[in-house]
């Protein structure tokens, strides 16, 4: 009997925890929800706690992420083309949330899944659109002002929003920010193939920068060596002209004698000439070899 | 009795059908996949209560039958009318043997047939890896499977005491079923609460466990078939319906295996362990230890212990605290009540901007532009500097060149609630904040200051930019680190700025080569100079003195010429002729008298000995 108490009271214990789950729910600070009744959105619930409900199939709760949304549901390249008629891929995100549970219920029954194709749908559309108007400085320019990024993120943001606004879908987005900017396959091998022309002119500017840099450099040096030699000979004469000039005062001690002064230089004439190896043809009139003569020998042994 | 078994086996049928047909509606609706798995079981179970409560009846009309007979045979006493046994005269009988002996062999193959095509279906289904459906209002759900659970629980366990009390083998197949679908009802509920815990996945593996159980009851199905054609028949001995599975008994009646545990430790022991009273004290309080281990569970959700680096946040019937936890202890309200979301908030996390490193070449230790060490990703980057084009007419379309980006971006949570709070996936945010303003900053920026004089700005730039941008999205984190050392020109092009910057050094060498050369010529033109101007002034020097030394010498050699000037003279040249002479060649012509013609070979002739040991080469 006690057992069976026991049991009866667990059982009870039980089926009090099962209708307060049928009958009560939470909402986290993270979610909205909406409550309907019979189907018919009856109760939008957008603060956190512990609320209540009537039990299934009378009352059913669709619980939303409140959260701003960060899916990259439009986080791939489409192409579109620039007002002045350049191909550009560009990619979006946006932040979205939940601003009229009941209302987004209504609108997307699936819930966020369903929301984000037809957001995207939207974003893609408006994007390409004004994209359109404009060219492809406005997105990638390095002069003054640079890209104009921020004004087109928001003239794409204010005409999803009106779009959004006239149709109520139950929701609001945050911010609208290209998250990348790209060319196509085609347009890339062009860039690349301008790239490399690029380098080649900047190849050729080196090299032959280089080329003429060092020919400047060594005509500069010839010229200056060129100077320096010429000086150097103009100083070198002016010293001879100097020593010649010193020798030229001991000329007067020859003239005592102009004869043998005459005959000494000759002597040092011929010597210096004989230097060098060199090969002579006498004949017996030239002393000393006059004494080959046999008159010669003879008259002087006579004597 | 009779009419009562009969009234469960129909209770057993009703349940299962009614209950197997509301769980499939409920399953399919909330997209459940081990909620319709579990309703294959419940179908069949259905049809073998269907046919243990057909057999039942016609056990029944044939024992009916038998106690007419036997009335009739009191009342008439014996006569040769009655006394014919045959069976044309028990179609009760007949109809009960023809129906075990042909309908339930074909039905039981039937089942066979049933389980393995839904194992193999089913199997087929779950090997599609993409298959993932969401599990939608799992509180509902749970909600109903529990009680399905509930209530099969109750009947099967009501009509598997009576079947076992009052001997009836005909009502336990039923149960067993009936059972097995409480249980099954009762898994599905536990996968249902993974769902709702945050495992989205857990109804997918609940599912695919119950089909591997599908798949096993099937075998054992089979098995039975076969084992039935050798069975021997002893006549009078009452078969065991051959639809009737056992591990569907075993697993309807788990209380079965804790018998069978005990009959084996009897037998290991040698003694009835059963017998003792810590077996009986468990046997009989195993609800109540059970219950107190639950409860223990429960209250073991009243404290959390957060680990270092952690921090986490508390919500109270869903509504968050103000409270953030630290690493320690805690205390709070028990579970469902307060819920405790931990994160990592001491951890530096990162991500990758653009191109992702590849795995295969993380060993690399030289990382070039011109070889492959990341999944290539190209960002538009602006061109200022159009000098390059030879003429004036600057194109419309400003020029744009292509970098290779890979930015890690460093980062940490600094404010948990916002982080939490405000963005469903901070991380994704962060990710498309960081791409977005690497991209704004490249369209805006000259490709050549990135490359070079910029860098180091640019990497100051990009993490302000960031974290003002998290900032303004309140991602509630900290921009630690960005870093730039991976930008390059793509690796097609690659080689082309690799070969500017080998022309730069080419034309800084032949600039080099030139100056040394300059330096060289000047070096050399300046020593010439000197040595002119050295050997100059030497050959002044000495011609001053050669004059002046000569003009003493002839000084003193006038008067010896004046004292015997031929002698003198003749001395004079003799001496200077023989050492003047000295070393020339000399030939000298005696014959005065003669007209010979005289030849002279004066061509030098290399010496022999300087030829020796030189051989000439081929």
């Amino acid at each position: 009997m006690k057992r069976n108490s026991l049991i009866v009271i667990v059982g009870a214990i039980l089926v009090i925890i099962f209708a307060f789950w049928l009958c009560a729910f939470q909402v986290r600070t993270t979610e909205v929800a909406v409550v309907t009744t019979f189907g018919k959105a009856t109760h939008p619930i957008t603060e956190p706690g512990l609320k209540f409900k009537w039990p299934p199939p009378i009352q059913r709760v669709y619980r939303f992420d409140q959260r701003i949304q960060s899916s990259e549901f439009e986080n791939k390249f489409r192409e579109d083309l620039t007002a002045d008629n350049n191909p550009l891929l560009t990619s979006v995100y946006i932040g979205w949330r939940i601003s009229q549970p009941d209302v987004f219920l209504q609108r997307f029954p699936n819930g966020i899944s369903e929301a984000e194709p037809q957001l995207a749908k939207l974003v893609s559309s408006t994007k390409s659109a004004v994209v359109g108007h404009h060219p492809l400085s406005d997105f990638v320019s390095a002069n003054e002002g640079g890209s104009k990024f921020s004004a087109i993120e928001d003239e794409i943001l204010a005409a999803v929003d009106e779009k959004l606004t006239n149709n109520n879908y139950g929701l609001e987005i945050k911010f609208l920010r290209f998250k990348k900017i790209g060319l196509p396959e085609a347009t890339t091998e062009k860039v690349f193939a301008r790239m490399t022309s690029e380098r080649n002119v900047l190849i050729s500017r080196a090299q032959n920068e280089g080329e003429a840099a060092a020919k400047n450099i060594r005509s500069d040096a010839e010229l200056r060596a060129s100077k320096i030699l010429s000086a150097a000979q103009g100083e070198a004469l002016r010293i001879q002209g100097q020593g010649e000039a010193e020798a030229s005062k001991y000329l007067g001690v020859f003239q005592q004698e102009p004869q043998l002064a005459s005959f000494l230089f000759r002597l040092d004439a011929l010597q210096d000439s004989l230097k060098e190896k060199s090969t002579l043809i006498f004949d017996q009139q030239t002393g000393p070899f006059t004494l080959f003569g046999s008159d010669v020998m003879t008259n002087l042994l006579s004597k | 009795m009779e009419r009562s078994i009969r009234k469960y086996a129909l209770l057993n049928l009703a349940a299962l059908v009614a209950i197997g047909i509301v769980a499939f509606i409920e399953a399919r609706a909330n997209n459940s996949m081990a909620g319709q798995v579990s309703t294959i079981f419940l179908g069949i179970g259905a049809l073998v209560a269907a046919v243990s409560w057909f057999q039942m009846r016609l056990e029944e009309n044939e024992r009916l039958e038998k106690l007419e007979f036997d009335e009739l045979t009191r009342s008439k006493g014996s006569s040769a009318l009655f006394e014919n046994k045959d069976t044309e005269g028990f179609p009760a009988q007949r109809s009960r043997e023809q129906f075990e002996r042909f309908f339930v062999p074909v039905f039981t193959a039937l089942v066979l047939i049933a389980e393995a095509v839904s194992a193999f279906l089913l199997w087929r289904w779950f090997s599609n890896e993409q298959l993932l459906i969401e599990v939608k209002q799992p509180t509902i759900l749970l909600s109903f499977f529990a009680a399905f659970a509930l209530g099969l629980f109750i009947f099967g366990k009501f009509s598997s005491t009576f079947a076992r009390l009052e001997n009836h083998r005909l009502l336990r197949p039923g149960a067993s079923w009936v059972l097995l679908g409480a249980y099954l009802c009762a898994i599905v509920a536990l996968g249902t609460v993974g769902v709702l815990m945050g495992y989205p996945k857990a109804d997918f593996y609940v599912a695919k466990i119950l089909a591997a159980l599908l798949a096993l009851v099937a075998l054992e199905t089979l098995v039975n078939l076969i084992l039935e054609i050798y069975r021997p028949r002893v006549k009078g001995k009452i078969a065991r319906p051959l639809y009737e599975s056992r591990l569907v008994g075993l697993l309807g009646q788990p209380e079965g295996l804790i018998t069978t545990a005990a009959q084996a430790l009897d037998y290991q022991f040698g003694f009835k362990v059963s017998d003792t009273w810590v077996y009986g004290f468990v046997e009989k309080y195993l609800g109540f230890i059970l219950l107190l281990q639950l409860v223990a569970l429960f209250l073991s959700t009243m404290m959390v212990f957060i680990e270092p680096g952690e921090q986490a946040l508390i919500e109270h019937f869903g509504q968050r605290s103000k409270v953030v936890l630290g690493p320690g202890g805690h205390l709070k309200w028990p579970w469902p009540i307060d819920k405790v979301y931990r994160y990592r908030t001491e951890e530096i996390q990162s991500l990758i901007v653009g191109s992702q490193p590849d795995p295969a070449t993380a060993n690399q230790t030289t990382i070039l532009w011109t070889t492959p060490h990341a999944k290539e990703e190209n960002f538009v980057v602006a061109n200022r500097d159009q000098s390059l084009l030879a003429t004036n007419e600057v194109a419309a379309t400003p020029a744009v060149s292509l970098l290779t980006v890979s930015i890690p971006v460093q980062f940490q949570i600094t404010n948990l609630v916002d982080w939490v709070y405000q963005v469903e996936s901070g991380t994704n945010l962060l990710d498309d904040i960081a791409t977005r303003e690497v991209t704004r900053y490249l369209a805006g920026a000259d490709f050549n200051d990135i490359m070079s004089s910029e860098r180091g700005a640019a990497a100051d730039g990009l993490r302000e930019r960031i974290q003002d941008a998290a900032n303004a999205n309140h991602l509630g984190i900290k921009i630690i680190f960005v870093g730039l050392q991976d930008i390059h020109p793509p690796m097609k092009v690659a080689a082309d700025y690799e070969k500017v910057v080998g022309a730069e050094q080419t034309k800084f060498a032949a600039i080099l080569d030139a100056r040394a050369d300059d330096i060289k010529t000047n070096a050399l033109a300046g020593a010439a100079a000197t040595n002119m101007i050295d050997v100059a002034e030497a050959n002044s020097t000495k011609t001053v003195i050669a004059a002046y030394s000569k003009a003493a010498l002839f000084t003193n050699q006038i008067p010896a010429y004046q004292a015997a000037p031929s002698i003198y003279l003749q001395r004079a040249y003799l001496q200077t002729f023989a050492q003047a002479t000295a070393n020339a060649r000399k030939y000298v012509l005696l014959t005065t008298n003669t007209h010979d013609v005289l030849q002279f070979d004066l061509q030098t002739k290399v010496r022999d000995d300087l030829l020796q040991d030189v051989t000439l080469k081929k």
